[in-house]
């Protein structure tokens, strides 16, 4: 498996490492407690197009949003998680 | 370089006798780096290996939304533009090497640009590290150099995609590397240069050793800004 990294370019698998799912959105403070259990533990096991967050450790050390599909590793996009660079957080 | 501790004399203190040191810089390569012949020797070398040492390397980072104040203290401060795409730009006695976005790599030597002499030009847009003694610098040439590195690498470094002033922040050996084309040597080879981390290097440097050994190898060390 190769990754576009949209800084480097194309490169191995093993520059990068994976965190995981990219959609869990950390709630505000004082949320419901099952909402926080929710954000801290629970995925989902998705079969298919799947939004993941991947680090290009062995490169630029960007952190980059990736969709991926589990089932053919097809990835569809990548892009830059928010505050890659000296981009604002949440831009 | 790195620095080595070396116990000069003893002094008192409140009784106690309490080692003081002197730290004089020295490259991390210094015992691995034997300068000669290494591997195949029937034929001329196919690689030349050289440490370059005492360079001054700063990394400069761009604050949180501030890459376009970071752009133009640099022109301002180095009379050229830091690469925004993986490329190393180079004046006369400067190289800006690209590093990841919004950061890149002050390389120079005889200390014109220090952390100390360039934290004021970058004091409201960056945050810059001495990377100085951070990092070993060597320079692979040779008819085979390319060949050598395709073992190491898997950049493609064949001119087409890798031509002069391209550059790379990527993996050998599952090390973290800075790797860019300088320009081409005298007798006309490609010239890669690679920044290891100093604790590394003397790994990478057997790496490559091994990985040169059958195109018969040329090491040296060199005082000379590439």
């Amino acid at each position: 498996m190769r990754i576009v990294c949209p800084f480097c370019g194309e490169r191995e698998l093993g520059e990068f490492s994976y965190l995981g799912d990219a959609k869990p959105v950390r709630p505000a403070a004082g949320a419901p407690e099952d909402d926080v259990f929710d954000y801290v533990y629970l995925r989902d096991n998705i079969a298919g197009a799947m939004s993941e967050h991947w680090y290009h450790a062995g490169g630029c050390r960007a952190w980059l949003k990736i969709t991926r599909n589990t089932l053919t590793h097809e990835i569809s996009s990548v892009e830059p998680a928010a505050g890659a660079g000296a981009a604002e957080v949440g831009a | 370089m790195s620095s080595c501790a070396i116990p000069s004399f003893t002094i008192r203190m409140e009784g106690a006798s309490v080692a003081e040191f002197s730290w004089p810089p020295r490259s991390p390569l210094e015992h691995a780096l034997v300068a000669g012949a290494y591997g195949v020797r029937e034929v001329a070398p196919g690689i030349f290996l050289t440490e370059v040492r005492n360079f001054e390397l700063i990394q400069v980072m761009a604050r949180r939304g501030k890459g376009a104040e970071l752009a133009s203290a640099t022109t301002a401060r180095f009379g050229m533009a830091a690469p925004d795409v993986p490329k190393a730009v180079s004046a006369s006695d400067v190289m800006l090497i690209w590093s990841g976005p919004d950061q890149f790599l002050v390389l120079s030597k005889g200390g014109k640009y220090t952390i100390n002499t360039l934290s004021q030009a970058f004091s409201q847009s960056a945050s810059l590290s001495d990377q100085s003694h951070a990092r070993a610098w060597i320079s692979v040439s040779g008819a085979k150099a390319r060949t050598m590195l395709a073992k190491l690498s898997s950049i493609d470094l064949h001119p087409t995609a890798f031509p002069i002033g391209a550059a790379a922040a990527t993996s050998i050996d599952h090390t973290s590397v800075n790797l860019w084309r300088g320009d081409d040597g005298p007798d006309g080879q490609a010239v890669f240069n690679l920044l290891l981390f100093a604790t590394f290097a003397g790994s990478l440097w057997q790496t490559m050793l091994d990985a040169g050994a059958e195109y018969g190898v040329d090491i040296r060390h060199s005082e000379e800004f590439a």
